[in-house]
């Protein structure tokens, strides 16, 4: 057997309190994709940050073709061979696209001092063209374009100078199907040319159709590896967990689309600009409704809107009786509670307690001819903190430490805690681990059946079809097509309509 | 074998993390305290015990309160993260409206002077919260433009007050009001929900915002409560000093900023302030004063041991965590 491309020996990262990664050892072949899958906090994203120099290593080491890599930061791991396709923004606004695919390797570029912007430009857009995506112009600023072409060109970037091991950390979720397939073409042509890819994702289906083999992490700790052939999504979920997760995943039930439902949200001609255009809509009494689209499509925009966050709406959105909606205070006295899918910058707040977090929107009520005691927040943020098994050492522990899975309890946690009548929920399961995700749909289901009303945004099509009443399509800022839950129903119908 | 070795390892390892992270969130949170003990303790044996005898205590006393007062409205705006650099001058201008109305009514004299600073708090509050001018420049304007007030009031002369105010200056008057100050205003930060608002503004405006809080308003009230706190200790620097020339509250802001850092406020604000912040960063700064001088340094060897001290304590207590922009 050839000497594999890529050997972890005993790798070893604690972050304060949290051993992150657990001496693990593993190895890579040359020529195979191969999936790394394991629940938040699990280790993956750090054990390939410390591949690729963003972290270092405890203990341990990496061996690419037989030689030790230790690299200090990203452009020295590239020049080692190993380039990163993150989750996040990795493009730097403010720079033309062709500064941002050569950032850090100028010199190239660089004669007597001077910076030969037409051969950088000339260069960036070659590849560019050759990767297809000539639609991106490498001499514009990056800012012009939108978030799926940026991240074509941070694709271009971390693959044009062929590493011998390319990182796909949680991109696809990032990604529309199109971006998606463009990913899997450049993975699979990496492959080809006996090269190794190592993918990341949360999305099970996805990593079983694409890689050769999957390494499964739980807790830091490397469980096994198996073949993708022979392996299933159950299988899979199993070894993240750990135990058998039961077969309710999403609702089951399909009900009778007869039984009339009590208004309790009005939406009318909302309107943004540039985002929204007379949007208009109903929310019932114990229903799910599901928004989706492309994600430039105003979805997100539609959900701040009618928390009454968006700066310059016009239109209406009212209660049942009446009540106008128009700012945030507004929102959360009348029961709107809101999850943003930027969950870090907009729905908690990540330098400050559990406790406060969860008592924030309650405040008013907690308290007693405006005074709060501490006590009384104390058991408060206890209770409902508990109620969503947050996995924390007490509520006074800073929202910072938490997984991302366990902060969006905390998000839910606060507006059940407000008895949130109507919940807005903008990507609630985004980056986040089989079995919260699990937790997260169950809960949705009992505030259903309780009666409570969820309009849930997201780019998960599985994910509008597992869970929804009925489901809106938005392109464009406008509502483009209406479904009801059926069994019938499928992707390839929402997809149609979103493109 | 081995791999239980390394489960009892890493295990041990954890356990250890956590205790760390225990101490070190403890020693962080007394750091001020042993600082004051430090700075007591230094200055004692340097001065020969001549910085804890009667004579000096009060001596610092009547140094304390007017800097603990307007502290006290500063720690409101820094807890948001903002700086607030017009204090100095709003102690000016609002010593010549207490003297002036003096001559009418005490009461009246006092409730102007709150006004005044009020009234320049709001100035600052609005432009920073409608215009979206980062606070430190703001401040630094109107700290520029009531300083120019000032030395115009008193171009002719100083601004004196009515004789008999000075009658009032009593230790157990200015005790009184500053307790006063301090013990309202720990209230309101810790039983009302102006003291999570203030904290969550300051660890994170957007998502504070996304919280209920009404960012813009808490924002301008913190700054108007600043400017009013400041106006009373405005009172009682009027009540020692008798009139106003118009060098009055000079580099004020700076010294309040000096001792809240000193006393462990993170200068980027949010959820780790304290209330002890306020007393013993005070304390600390005005016992490294007067020791300094005790000690018979000179002017310009003092300032450049507490610029050392300033800069160490900052890049010591920082939370580069959270630190963004001071807003």
């Amino acid at each position: 057997m050839a000497q594999p491309i890529l050997i972890a020996e005993n790798v070893d990262k604690s972050f304060g309190i949290t051993h992150a990664v657990k001496h693990v050892s593993l190895q890579f072949e040359r020529g195979e994709i191969r999936g790394l899958i394991g629940e938040n906090g699990s280790g993956k994203s750090t054990f390939c940050s410390m591949l690729c120099g963003i972290y270092h290593s405890d203990g341990g080491r990496f061996m690419l073709n037989g030689k030790e890599i230790r690299a200090h930061n990203q452009v020295d791991a590239n020049r080692a061979g190993v380039s990163i396709i993150v989750q996040e923004m990795g493009t730097l606004s403010g720079l033309t696209v062709a500064e941002n695919i050569f950032l850090g390797n100028e010199d190239r570029f660089i004669r007597l001092g001077v910076k030969n912007t037409p051969a950088m430009n000339r260069e960036a857009q070659r590849l560019l063209d050759e990767y297809g995506f000539g639609h991106i112009k490498a001499s514009l600023m990056i800012d012009h374009f939108h978030f799926e072409d940026r991240k074509l060109v941070e694709i271009v970037k971390a693959t044009y100078f062929k590493p011998q091991v390319l990182i796909v950390d949680e991109t696809t979720t990032a990604l529309s199907q199109y971006g998606r397939d463009e990913l899997y073409k450049i993975m699979n042509a990496t492959r080809a040319d006996n090269r190794t890819v190592i993918f990341i994702s949360h999305d099970l289906n996805e990593v079983l159709q694409h890689t050769d083999h999957i390494s499964v992490l739980r807790d830091g700790e490397l469980i096994d590896t198996i073949p993708s052939q022979s392996a299933t999504e159950d299988e899979l979920k199993r070894l993240m967990v750990g135990r058998e997760l039961g077969s309710r995943y999403y609702r089951t039930d399909y009900p009778d689309e007869t039984k009339p439902l009590d208004m309790v949200l009005s939406v009318r001609g909302v309107s943004v600009p540039g985002q929204l255009q007379d949007v208009s809509f109903d929310l019932h009494r114990g229903e799910i409704l599901g928004v989706g689209g492309l994600s430039e499509c105003g979805m997100h925009e539609l959900g701040k809107a009618v928390f009454g966050a968006s700066y310059d709406r016009k239109g209406s959105v009212t209660l049942a009786d009446g009540t106008a909606i128009r700012s945030i205070p507004d929102a959360i006295r009348h029961s709107i509670g809101y999850a943003s899918k930027d969950r870090d910058n907009e729905s908690i707040i990540v330098n400050d307690s559990i406790c406060d977090n969860i008592v924030l929107p309650s405040a008013n009520d907690l308290a007693e001819n405006g005074v709060l005691m501490q006590r009384k927040l104390n058991r408060f943020a206890g209770e409902h903190a508990d109620h969503m098994s947050v996995k924390m050492t007490g509520i006074g522990q800073f929202v910072s430490d938490l997984s991302g899975g366990n902060k969006q309890k905390v998000v839910v946690a606060r507006w059940l805690g407000k008895a949130s009548d109507i919940l807005v929920l903008d990507s609630p399961t985004r980056g986040i681990d089989v079995k919260v995700k699990a937790d997260i749909y169950s809960l949705m289901a009992e505030l259903r059946a309780a009666g409570k009303s969820i309009l849930m945004i997201s780019e998960e099509i599985q994910e509008l079809l597992g869970m929804c009443d009925r489901i809106l399509i938005m392109k464009d800022g406008k509502i483009n097509a209406e479904f009801i839950r059926s069994r019938e129903l499928g992707e390839e119908d929402i997809i149609a309509k979103m493109l | 074998m081995k791999s239980q070795n390394i489960a009892a390892d890493s295990e041990a390892r954890s356990a250890r993390n956590l205790r760390n992270a225990r101490v070190h969130n403890r020693l962080q949170a007394f750091l001020p305290l042993i600082g004051l003990l430090i700075i007591v303790a230094a200055f004692a044996g340097l001065t020969d015990g001549q910085i804890v005898t009667m004579r000096s205590v009060r001596l610092i006393l009547s140094q304390v309160y007017p800097l603990m007062i307007a502290s006290t409205g500063v720690f409101m705006v820094m807890t948001l993260g903002s700086l607030d650099f017009s204090q100095g001058s709003i102690l000016g201008i609002s010593s010549i409206v207490i003297s002036w109305l003096s001559f009418y009514s005490i009461p009246l004299a006092i409730v102007g002077g709150i006004l005044t600073g009020a009234a320049i708090g709001l100035m600052n509050g609005f432009f920073h919260v409608s215009f979206r001018i980062p606070s430190f420049i703001v401040t630094i304007c109107t700290m520029y433009l009531f300083r120019g007030l000032c030395a115009y009031l008193t171009t002719d002369a100083p601004v004196a007050a009515m004789p008999s105010i000075t009658a009032l200056n009593q230790d157990w008057i200015k005790l009184a009001i500053t307790a006063g100050v301090l013990l309202a205003a720990f209230l309101v930060f810790r039983f009302t929900r102006i003291g999570i608002d203030l904290k969550a503004i300051g660890a994170g405006e957007l998502a504070a915002r996304y919280s209920g809080v009404r960012t813009d308003l808490v924002k301008v009230l913190a700054f108007v409560a600043a400017g009013a706190i400041t106006g009373i200790a405005a009172f009682v620097n009027v009540v020692k000093v008798g009139s106003i020339t118009s060098t009055a509250g000079n580099q004020f802001e700076t010294q309040i900023l000096i001792a809240l850092v000193l006393g462990g406020l993170p200068i980027s604000g949010g959820a780790k302030v304290r209330f002890s912040n306020i007393i013993i960063g005070t304390l600390i700064s005005l016992i490294l004063n007067n020791g300094l001088v005790m000690i018979g340094l000179d002017t310009a060897m003092q300032q450049l041991i507490k610029g050392v001290i300033f800069l160490a304590v900052v890049a010591l207590t920082i939370d580069r965590k959270s630190l963004k922009v001071i807003k």
